[in-house]
């Protein structure tokens, strides 16, 4: 009896306690996008015929008061769910105090400039070639951190970030900060973070930049430096510098189009043109991309990753047709050229690809 | 008599150089007196407003709402509430334009030729929806006469860019006479080619002046496509956080 009275109280308690938890949030927001590609692999000469799709509920705090939050759900196929985090791709709160701002949960800092290429993103790492250019968000990591963000004046502020071990061992935690601001008309960035990476602690200074002198220009740079072995090597070798170019044109009918160069530059890289290359030690890529906007509501996009010393690339051509509101029909062809030891090869995993979908936010 | 005709001589002078005088008086509002008063009257020392904006082509219509915040001639705040671009904000302040991705929790400076982009695919550059209301410093301007449209009587004047940081090298107002607001505009290439053309469809009056409520900004290079800003709530000189014009609040 007692039970049944206890079940029956939860259960009012819930529909009693939902709607009210309901008009606390903004309404939640969902984006899915399905896209159905053909595919080649060389390698194996197979044709492949799959359909990924992706789903994300968001579930934002209502806009208003001192203390924000939002939650969002991602899941995508054919990637395989093995826990929780898996899924839960945000879940934090922001707390404005009258002097700083404290963020806590699962989200994202965004440090440095740079679409594909970043050279300052200390924490995350932007250096790495396995982009899907079939996504908006190219770079989208969320980790798990305590934030604290203080405005020094209108326009700068510090930022100090704690993220918490993996492995639950203390040593294994990530601590950063940075400074932004602007000198005359420069922003100007700088921070360091200090992290595990590959087994051991590595601390990570970098620079930032960002003006205009008709494009838009950014630079960032950055060090790893190890706490073991050949300290004044390593930090050499791991000197990575990116920057990048920005450019919109307004054509003729109202067409426009933007121009966007990035490149990835490691000096102290292996620029030796017959020693086999990868994407992580690779001295010199490119990133071109280009969009041209036939009307407001339909793209054309071009985008590749290009190795410069082998000639070998990853490029997709795309179009997106924003029809309705909310909806749009996306389209890519993807191919990867090179040969087998440069940084991207014919015979990999999708050598070609064709994908023709649709993406529905509401 | 004499001292009559003398008296009759002091009211004479007066009114004839009244006479002489009157008519020059009013023509002689300035291309530029006319302009500094369309923006005096289109800048309110703080003011908050709801609106939306709406792409409308041959596949229907698309909305985006937003609330937006103002102080001043130059700096403003944009924050979409649509549900496709829920959190985005504009943050504009003297010669700096800043983005606010929440999703991906970017902050984006522009400047240069960027600032030019299609907002949201609609037919109103990021340069518009924030424009700084100091016209004066960037165009030249010409008083063509008066024209009546739709039976208001107008001031026609012509725009000249005198610097290449703006969005329009050309661009012709129909200003209203009595309450200086623009009735319409044509925004034209160096030239003259056409590109846009805004209209007033609907008023409303706040702090003792005539606001558009409703503007249609039709692109004269694409074919059934129109854009229509209403604007839904209008507060005018409200008490404003002063960090609401910060990157602590852009990122809040």
């Amino acid at each position: 009896m007692v039970n049944k009275h206890a079940g029956i109280s939860l259960l009012l308690s819930f529909f009693l306690v939902y709607p009210l938890s309901l008009f606390a949030s903004e309404n939640p927001v969902v984006s899915m996008t399905m896209l159905p590609t053909l595919a080649y692999r060389a390698d194996t000469d197979v044709w492949m015929a799959r359909m990924p799709a992706s789903l994300s509920l968001a579930i934002p705090s209502a806009n208003k008061g001192n203390v924000r939050g939002e939650v969002v759900l991602k899941a995508s196929t054919p990637v395989t769910i093995t826990s929780l985090d898996d899924v839960v791709h945000k879940a934090y709160l922001k707390a404005k105090f009258p002097s700083f701002r404290l963020t806590m949960g699962k989200t994202r800092l965004s440090w440095g400039d740079g679409r594909v290429f970043n050279a300052a993103d200390v924490l995350y790492g932007s250096s790495d070639t396995a982009l899907d250019f079939t996504q908006t968000e190219l770079r989208n990591m969320t980790t798990w951190m305590v934030s604290i963000n203080y405005p020094i004046d209108f326009f700068s502020f510090a930022e100090a970030v704690m993220m918490p071990s993996d492995t639950t061992d203390p040593t294994d935690m990530t601590f950063g900060g940075r400074f932004y601001g602007t000198i005359q008309d420069i922003k100007v960035e700088g921070g360091y973070a200090t992290k595990r990476e590959s087994g051991s602690r590595v601390h990570k200074p970098y620079v930032s930049f960002q003006g205009s002198f008709g494009p838009d220009w950014y630079l960032s740079s950055s060090l790893t430096i190890p706490v073991t072995g050949d300290i004044a090597q390593s930090t050499l070798t791991s000197w990575l510098a990116s920057a990048g170019l920005f450019q919109y044109v307004q054509l003729e009918n109202d067409r426009s189009m933007t121009l966007r160069l990035e490149f990835l530059l490691r000096p102290f890289g292996d620029w030796d043109l017959a020693s086999a290359l990868d994407n992580k030690n690779c001295a010199l890529l490119l990133y071109p991309e280009l969009n041209y906007a036939i009307s407001p509501s339909l793209a054309l996009s071009f985008q590749s990753i290009l190795s410069p010393l082998d000639l070998s690339s990853k490029s997709t051509i795309g179009f997106s047709w924003n029809v309705f509101e909310g909806f749009s029909v996306l389209g890519y062809g993807s191919v990867t050229s090179g040969e087998a030891g440069d940084v991207f090869s014919w015979n990999a995993a999708d050598s070609f690809s064709l994908s023709v979908g649709t993406s529905w936010v509401f | 008599m004499c001292k009559h005709d003398k008296s009759k001589k002091h009211l004479l002078f007066p009114l004839l150089l009244l006479l002489v005088f009157l008519p020059s008086n009013l023509s002689a509002v300035s291309a530029e007196e006319i302009i500094q008063k369309m923006d005096e009257l289109a800048t309110f020392e703080t003011s908050y407003s709801t609106g939306s904006i709406q792409t409308k082509d041959r596949f229907g219509t698309k909305t985006s709402t937003f609330n937006a915040w103002s102080q001043g001639e130059s700096d403003s705040l944009i924050e979409f509430t649509s549900t496709a671009e829920r959190g985005q904000k504009i943050l504009r302040t003297k010669g700096s334009l800043y983005l606010f991705y929440p999703d991906a929790e970017e902050l984006i400076r522009l400047q240069g030729a960027a600032l030019r982009q299609s907002m949201l695919g609609s037919d109103i550059s990021y340069e518009d929806m924030t424009e700084e209301k100091n016209t004066l410093d960037n165009y030249k301007a010409v008083l063509e006469g008066t024209e009546a449209f739709k039976d208001t009587m107008c001031y026609v004047i012509t725009l000249t860019a005198t610097t290449r940081s703006v969005a329009y090298p050309v661009q012709k107002l129909w200003i209203d006479t009595e309450n200086y607001l623009v009735w319409k505009a044509q925004y034209s290439t160096a030239q003259g080619r056409l590109l846009k053309e805004m209209e007033v469809l609907s008023t409303l009056e706040a702090g003792g002046r005539v606001i558009a409520s409703e503007t249609r900004i039709e692109d004269k290079m694409k074919r059934d496509s129109h854009t229509y800003m209403r604007l839904d709530s209008l507060e005018v000189n409200p008490v404003l956080d002063k960090k609401i014009f910060t990157l602590e609040n852009l990122t809040w």
